[in-house]
């Protein structure tokens, strides 16, 4: 399977865990370094022969902190560097994510999700919306959270991880599922279609003629500090009118209006579909940027809406941010399983029908 | 029109990979697609399954359905487990080698073909799942048997090549299998 991959002109049926590698390579990674955890060890494993094949940079870590800091290392050269990991593992990486976000670096993190707390279990979930979105580092800091719903948008916001961690200079993470990951679609992989962003004005490339540069985190006095946060949160606030995005359908009549990211989007498409056969008004708002969420579209769709329904594979996380961007102008149902496969389409319809019958 | 599938066996009796194969075909055909595997701490011996969602008019297909149009099960364990599953009206598709020929439910339709024994028979008893593909192909009429040899090709790796005939000569027997001989 690996063989075949890196450039294909047509569609090939491809695991979520493969597509994300085979992206990343596309979108000019140069450095990949991992631990190996399940349900995302296929993204190490073909970066280690790719990468090398390519005469690019593969480095099997001893350690998740010690993965998530070699990509510090190397981004601080403005190198376009990744690492990936799952849930328990990517909690280890919780403080250098805030010591990226403070040094205003381009790490990418493909994070695939399983079931916790703790050691969990394998089986998909998406029980890390909070630790993606709110983060478990110290301080006042955001990552961007991009999130696929199909193999093919594991490629193509792999894609967009690169472009905007580099053009905002932050740290990003792509949130896929131990689904997504096992899953295999037909897909595509078409030239990266982002611009190059120049780096050479910050990164540390040897300071022959020029003065020396220094990337740290630490800042001593308390006015310099109050200046970082507000410069630091001015890029927070450009990210959210540049980036945020969302897929939309069938929300401009909708009574009940289904919120949801990821995996089960799949089936609260369907389940809207087939509720729209039986007559009863339900939309669909899927957003496909986590950081930033499409909190202003929501307040605007609270103004007509009659009810909101969160669904999710965990005890209702994104629901937080839903009830905050409606703002209490509806009520914001929950339907989620703790852990595993999305709800089914029919769990989903019967829940819209009985919603429907108290609007 | 969406049709789902499940193929279901022992780990190491490849209903991974017949999956697989049968997924390549659909691309082939250009019909939408999604494979994914149930998704556990396997292991060789136990039980494994794969689901399979085609469709020619969504985008994007659901997943983790609650009824399926076509089971192939490969061993008892499977027949056992899925029978509830199948849609009203659908297939069981059951490897009577290893699977007892009964008929627990009236509104479901039931194939029982030996296939381990036809593996067996043409010399390789991996084979099994192939030739479980073929009845497939037969009963469903959704895929040719043409197509399905071409996603053999894709899936079977280069240093596995010199299998690739024996393969498509097991996808023939089973599409070739008299279905008479299966007490429908």
């Amino acid at each position: 399977m690996t063989e075949c991959l890196t450039t294909t002109d047509n569609k090939v049926l491809t695991k979520g865990n493969y597509a994300i590698a085979n992206a990343a390579v596309m979108a000019g990674c140069e450095c990949y370094f991992g631990y190996p955890i399940t349900p995302q060890s296929e993204i190490g494993e073909f970066m280690s022969g790719k990468m090398q094949e390519l005469k690019r940079a593969y480095v099997s870590a001893e350690s998740e902190l010690a993965a998530i800091n070699m990509v510090i290392g190397a981004c601080s050269t403005g190198a376009k560097a990744m690492t990936s990991s799952s849930s328990c593992a990517v909690a280890l990486m919780q403080e250098a994510l805030s010591y990226a976000a403070s040094d205003e670096l381009p790490v990418v993190l493909i994070s695939v999700m399983r079931g916790g707390p703790g050691l969990g279990n394998i089986y998909p979930s998406q029980g890390d919306y909070n630790q993606a979105t709110i983060g478990g580092g110290n301080g006042d800091y955001k990552l961007i959270v991009l999130a696929p719903s199909t193999v093919q948008e594991c490629v193509d916001l792999t894609y967009k991880a690169f472009y905007l961690a580099h053009k905002y200079k932050n740290p990003t993470i792509m949130l896929a599922d131990g689904l997504l990951g096992q899953m295999m679609e037909p897909v595509e992989f078409k030239e990266y279609p982002y611009p190059e962003i120049d780096n050479s004005s910050w990164a540390l490339t040897g300071a022959k003629n020029r003065p020396a540069r220094v990337i740290r985190s630490y800042a001593p006095s308390a006015d310099n500090q109050c200046e970082f946060l507000k410069k630091l949160h001015a890029k927070y606030k450009l990210i959210e009118e540049n980036e945020t995005d969302w897929e939309e359908i069938n929300t401009e009549d909708a009574d009940i209006i289904l919120v949801s990211f990821g995996s089960p989007a799949r089936n609260a498409k369907s389940a809207m579909k087939e509720c729209r056969k039986l007559g009863i008004k339900v939309g669909l708002l899927r957003p496909i940027t986590l950081f930033p969420f499409p909190s202003k579209r929501i307040s605007e769709l609270a103004d007509t809406a009659k009810k909101f329904i969160s669904v999710e594979i965990n005890m209702g996380q994104m629901i937080r941010d839903i009830k905050l961007a409606v703002n209490g102008k509806a009520p914001v149902e929950l339907l989620n399983r703790p852990v595993g496969n999305p709800p089914s389409v029919e769990e989903i319809v019967a829940r819209i029908k009985k919603e429907s019958e108290v609007l | 029109m969406e049709n789902n599938f499940i193929i279901a066996g022992f780990g190491g009796q490849g209903v991974l990979l017949a999956g697989e194969v049968l997924a390549n075909a659909f691309m082939l055909d250009n019909i939408n697609v999604t494979w994914y595997p149930s998704y556990g701490a396997e292991m060789r011996g136990g039980t494994v399954n794969c689901e399979i969602v085609m469709n020619d008019a969504e985008d994007v297909s659901s997943v983790n359905k609650a009824e399926t149009d076509y089971i192939v099960a490969l061993n008892q364990a499977s027949f056992d487990r899925f029978l509830s599953k199948v849609k009203k009206g659908g297939w069981m598709i059951a490897n009577s080698t290893l699977v007892k020929q009964l008929k627990p439910r009236a509104d479901i339709n039931y194939i029982f073909a030996p296939v381990t024994a036809l593996a067996d028979k043409l010399g390789n008893v991996k084979m099994t799942n192939i030739l479980s593909l073929g009845v497939l192909a037969k009963i469903s009429r959704l895929v040719s048997l043409e197509t399905l040899e071409k996603a053999l090709d894709i899936v079977i790796p280069p240093h596995r090549k010199s299998l690739l005939p024996l393969n498509i000569k097991a996808l023939k027997i089973g599409y070739e299998y008299d279905l008479s001989l299966t007490n429908v």
